[in-house]
């Protein structure tokens, strides 16, 4: 008797807790979680701790190496590179938590359509999926830049876009596969809408890998943002992206490398963070996700 | 006009440097040789450089760009071409004798001898009246080069009269010397076309000291030797052209022995000075084109003249030409760039501007604009620092404004009525026009005629259209010279415009190379001569 | 096998056709049109509308699509606006460089993350592993381009060891000059093959089949060999088809730094200069190599474990 009460009595470990335990036997999801969390926090606080604005012209000698006063050195037009790495960062993870936000919820709502729906509508959504992910990504970016114009929100649309079929696919297997478990179909059986089939039993098995998968895609994003200012369809100026660091440094090369240093050592800092964060989340909650790509 | 960046001819890349290596070190020893020994030694030399777009017309009559007209000098012969050297000047090619005989008629006398390639025999004044009326007759874009051309009169075998319905100075700048000024022969032309019309770019027939052996598009043009060529014997026997959009490329292509001849971008221009890649020749030219800010007239929120003149001094053209150049190009007085009659010698505005003026103007205008002026910008380096520079400086006396990077398919067509309702709400824009070696050129997209096509500002002043056609037919140079600086004088006193600079054209190339440049610097290749 | 093989192409083929009316589309609302790119500073309205005729702009947009897909049918991918050539001309001149370029890219980059992802597996846990792991992930967070940009500076400029530019002559001289273009785009790809190879690896190794060979006495390469490799190389099969379209995106900027000749450059001048004939004829192109990529991996997959095929 005592050994059933123990055995129902014992707690389940938080959330929290499990994470931390996880984390204990992985370094290099420790060092990702670290790198997250200061990158996160360099661009909440990134007004605060800026020297200076990241648009002020002339602050000190053009392409300036890095000194006291310039911890990167200086851009072309005498602006601060540690202040606009900064500004950049918050650029970069508003795209990333926008587009990857966008593309979650309609990846959800295209993947449950389809999942759940209809068999024509399943096949003409997978349809649409295929052809989005056969388009080289830059041709749509300068597609679509041309279209709407060079600014944050185009950079966002052509990411989030881009990135729907991924998660919409995901979506849809997990819906196909309890749309037909023994559990839904007596639930629904028994009068319950589809709604609540899908908040109660879809979503919640759904959302934990999506997130992972996500935070794993952050890097992509950014790399993709990168990408776009390089062919000069980045970011409306002034403001900085780390992109824009990039481009406008390797314009100067041959004046200074700082800039591209600059510019190109956050994102792998980023890459680095978040991919190492997002292995150790999923071998911890979720291994089957491996193969989930 | 042509869209994009300063032409940049650096030579092609070829591989096997190692060859080439040792191909250049024959020829050091060689140049100390005598003459003809020397002209052996250059036989089996390629001279490789690059140009900033691949060919896209080979016709002379259809041209359209700049680069195109590169290739065409080396492969067809015209009666006059430029001299090479720091002066605008032009001299004779293939004529014996050309005279201005009245304010209409031109008179001139082929040399003889002069042959086409392909067995079309003996170039005559058959065939040049053919090559310059195309142009007209087949409804050419560029067919304004020749401006009130009549006809040619063919008065001997070698000799004719070109007939103009009125004066028009330029065509000793621009149309002679230049694009359509390329002479082709008459009956191959009409064999490979039915109608002699643009013939695309296999052309049926070669008049220049080279042809075109081999085009591998996006890769390079091979240009070899023509063997019916009786003029003067080009330096080298091979030239490669390989197109490279981005002058950085094309630097990088020198520095690793890929090219001859490249021309430099402005901002590596002082590193380069510094420390020059080994057995290097540095060189500065004046670029003719002019670079300037554009406020559209029509457009409400600049209505006011008061707030023209106030964005007008806020500019500091002297920092914003540092700052974007490297401190490498000089601000500009206006449309006309140093070398040309109607350079104007400073503008009415200062050249840093006025802070103070700026602030009075600002004040009597009845402060700011509500909304954020747009500054509409090409989406290169150079426009985006410009612009965020000018941002800054507005910024400074309170007018706010906000910046839209184009690329070039939808800069280039802003300000056209053809294309819909942008131009509308176009407000400033950061503009730069490319040039010939005339003055009319400039001022010709800034009558009230060009209004939305390419006058962007939607300037309209009858006096200066009226000088503009002054000047066309008027012979002093100096009286010329001087309305020419009048009606730049206008265009700033409208309070739309504020000039620049007008960039700048260096160039490196090796120390044994001998490169024949205009007064631009841009490559006169057939009279290029010395080794690689 | 053959029913599904024969669904997955007419699937692919009904892709090409979407993704071709959509970028259709697209460019015709975009600002900016071919006839005043072409005719340049001479054009005036009148030209433009003349020119704008000749091309076919003036009809409808739907017409326009039926129009352009029948003539794709009957091998016509139609004519650049400024040279008048065919643009099939164009594209398949250029297309072979970037194929080549992607090929020679996939090829060692699959090869060494392979390779690399054994002998993370077999030494999993060790500072081996995680000195690997660190690097594969640290190569894959670097950009295309700046890789591009630092390797031609490096190698190309400062130490002169390899060419900087174009495609070179000849085999020797064209593989000489792909060197730095495959290596930058590739050197990504080894990071995540090696992560892919890697994790699967691991997962084939612990299974039943697997330790009962082990406990038969076979050698470690044997298993390996005959047991593993074969199922762990096939995510790494399938993520290297999806990818094509990734490598073609990088190709673009490879062809850009390195002014090589390529599709990739080719598409991006040719929407610059909305050159719509040939944007078009090249995107079909790629699309429908992209496509074809997509549909051999799955085939391959579906052919090597039946389990993958997914019901249409």
């Amino acid at each position: 008797m005592s050994q059933v009460q123990t055995a129902v009595s014992l707690p389940q470990p938080t959330l929290l807790a499990r994470t931390l335990q996880g984390l204990a036997g992985n370094r290099t999801g420790t060092i990702g979680f670290f790198l997250v969390a200061l990158i996160l926090a360099a661009a909440i606080f990134a007004p605060w701790i800026s020297p200076y604005d990241p648009a002020a012209i002339m602050t000190g000698p053009r392409m300036a190496p890095p000194s006291f006063d310039h911890w990167l050195g200086t851009d072309h037009i005498g602006r601060d590179l540690f202040s606009r790495v900064l500004a950049g960062g918050q650029v970069a993870m508003l795209v990333a938590a926008a587009a990857l936000g966008a593309a979650l919820s309609l990846g959800l709502a295209l993947g449950l359509m389809a999942g759940l729906g209809p068999r024509w509508l399943d096949n003409l959504l997978l349809l649409l999926f295929d052809a989005l992910r056969s388009f080289p990504t830059i041709v749509f970016g300068l597609a679509v830049v041309a279209l709407v114009g060079p600014s944050l929100l185009t950079v966002i649309m052509v990411v989030a876009i881009t990135s729907v079929p991924i998660y919409a696919r995901i979506i849809r297997t997990q819906a196909q596969a309890l749309r037909n478990a023994e559990f839904v179909m007596a639930e629904r059986a028994m009068g319950a809408s589809l709604p609540r089939v899908l908040f109660v039993h879809v979503l919640p098995n759904v959302l934990g890998p999506l997130l992972i998968l996500a935070s794993m895609d952050v890097p992509l994003v950014i790399a993709t943002e990168a990408g776009l200012s390089f062919l000069g369809m980045g970011v409306r100026p002034p403001t900085p992206s780390w992109g824009v660091i990039l481009n406008d440094g390797y314009n100067f090369i041959r004046n200074s490398p700082w800039p591209v240093i600059a510019g190109s050592v956050p994102i792998v800092l980023v890459t680095l963070g978040f991919t190492f964060m997002g292995e150790a989340l999923r071998d911890i909650f979720d291994p089957r996700l491996q193969k989930a790509n | 006009m042509t869209k994009t960046k300063t032409v940049s001819m650096a030579s092609a890349a070829l591989g096997r440097r190692t060859f080439l290596k040792g191909a250049a070190s024959t020829c050091l020893f060689a140049a100390t040789m005598p003459l003809g020994s020397r002209i052996w030694a250059q036989s089996g030399q390629t001279l490789r450089l690059s140009a900033y777009a691949d060919i896209d017309a080979l016709d002379p009559a259809f041209y359209q760009n700049g680069y195109n007209v590169d290739v065409m000098n080396c492969i067809y012969t015209k009666l006059i071409r430029y001299k090479e050297g720091r002066e605008w000047d032009w001299e004779l090619e293939s004529a014996e004798e050309i005279e201005q005989v009245d304010d209409t008629h031109i008179r001139f006398k082929l040399k003889q001898g002069l042959q086409f390639s392909g067995g079309y025999g003996e170039i005559t004044a058959e065939d040049v009246k053919f090559s310059f009326e195309r142009a007209i007759l087949h409804d050419s874009p560029v067919k304004s080069d020749w401006g009130p051309l009549d006809h040619v009169e063919v008065t001997g075998r070698y000799e004719g009269v070109i007939v103009l319905k009125e004066p028009f100075q330029p065509i000793w700048t621009i149309a002679l010397p230049y694009g359509t000024g390329h002479i082709v022969s008459k009956k191959a032309v009409l064999d490979a076309t039915d109608d002699g019309g643009n013939f695309g770019m296999t052309p049926p027939v070669f008049s220049g000291a080279y042809v075109l052996a081999e085009w591998k598009p996006n890769q390079y043009v091979r240009l070899t030797r023509n063997p019916a060529w009786t003029g003067p014997a080009p330096g080298f026997d091979e030239i490669r052209i390989l197109p490279m959009d981005d002058t950085k490329t094309a630097e990088r292509a020198y520095e690793a022995g890929g090219l001859d001849f490249t021309q430099i971008t402005l901002s590596s221009l002082a590193q380069y000075r510094q420390d020059p890649p080994a057995n290097t020749t540095i060189k500065e030219y004046p670029s003719l084109s002019y670079v300037w800010l554009g406020m559209n007239l029509d457009n409400p929120a600049l209505q006011d003249k008061n707030l023209r003149q106030a964005i007008q001094y806020a500019i500091n053209v002297k920092q914003i030409v540092d700052a974007a150049y490297f401190g490498e190009a000089e601000p500009a007085t206006g449309l006309i760039a140093p070398g040309l009659p109607g350079h104007r010698d400073h503008s009415a505005i200062p050249v840093e501007g006025d802070l103070d003026k700026a602030r009075a103007f600002l004040e009597a205008a009845g402060g700011p604009p509500s909304q954020p002026l747009t500054i509409d910008a090409l989406n290169a380096t150079v426009w985006t620092t410009m612009a965020q520079i000018i941002q800054a400086q507005l910024g400074q006396v309170g007018i706010p404004t906000q910046i839209n990077v184009q690329d070039s398919g939808s800069f280039w067509t802003l300000g056209m009525e053809s294309e819909g309702d942008r131009w509308k709400n176009m407000q400033l824009v950061l503009n730069r026009f490319s040039m010939l070696p005339d003055p009319y050129y400039a001022t010709s997209w800034f009558v009230s005629d060009q209004v939305g096509v390419w006058n962007w500002e939607r300037f309209s002043n009858p006096e200066f259209d009226k000088l503009h056609e002054q000047a066309l037919r008027e012979t002093d140079p100096d009286k010329r010279a001087a309305l020419y600086r009048q009606m730049q004088g206008i265009m700033e006193q409208s309070g739309a415009y504020r000039f620049l600079t007008h960039e700048g054209n260096p160039v490196m190339y090796r120390d044994s190379l001998e490169p024949a440049l205009r007064p631009d610097g841009l490559p006169l290749l057939p009279r290029f001569s010395g080794s690689v | 096998m053959i029913y599904y093989a024969m669904q997955r192409f007419l699937l692919s083929v009904l892709i090409v056709i979407v993704a071709i009316s959509a970028l259709t589309l697209m460019l015709h609302v975009v600002p900016g049109d071919p006839a005043t790119m072409m005719l340049g500073a001479r054009a005036t309205p009148e030209l433009i509308e003349q020119t704008r005729v000749a091309m076919g702009l003036d009809q409808p947009l739907p017409v326009q699509i039926v129009t352009f897909f029948g003539r794709i049918l009957q091998g016509n991918l139609g004519t650049d606006v400024f040279t008048g050539r065919d643009v099939s001309d164009i594209v398949f001149e250029q297309l072979p460089y970037t194929l080549v370029l992607i090929a020679v890219s996939i090829l060692w980059s699959a090869t060494l993350g392979i390779v690399l992802g054994c002998y993370s597996a077999l030494r999993a846990g060790t500072w081996l592993d995680t000195l690997l792991g660190i690097l594969s992930v640290g190569t894959i967070s670097i950009p295309a381009f700046v890789m591009a940009l630092y390797a031609v500076l490096i190698f190309a400029v400062s130490l002169d060891w390899l060419p900087a530019i174009g495609a070179g002559q000849g085999f020797f001289g064209g593989a000489v000059h792909l060197i730095l273009p495959a290596f930058a785009i590739g050197i990504s790809w080894v990071g995540y093959v090696a992560r892919m190879v890697r994790a699967s690896m691991l997962e084939v190794m612990g299974a039943p089949h697997v330790r009962m060979a082990r406990s038969f006495g076979l050698t470690e390469a044997r298993i390996v060999r005959v047991y593993i490799l074969k199922i762990a190389v096939q995510p790494a099969v399938t993520l290297l088809g999806t990818g094509v379209a990734h490598l073609f995106s990088a190709a673009v900027f490879v062809e850009v730094i390195f002014a090589r000749p390529g599709i990739g450059a080719l598409i991006v001048s040719s929407v610059n200069e909305r050159n719509y004939p040939v944007v078009l004829g090249a995107v079909l192109v790629t699309t429908a190599i992209i496509v074809l990529a997509t549909l051999v991996s799955d085939l391959v997959v579906a052919l090597l474990d039946p389990r993958q095929r997914e019901a249409l």
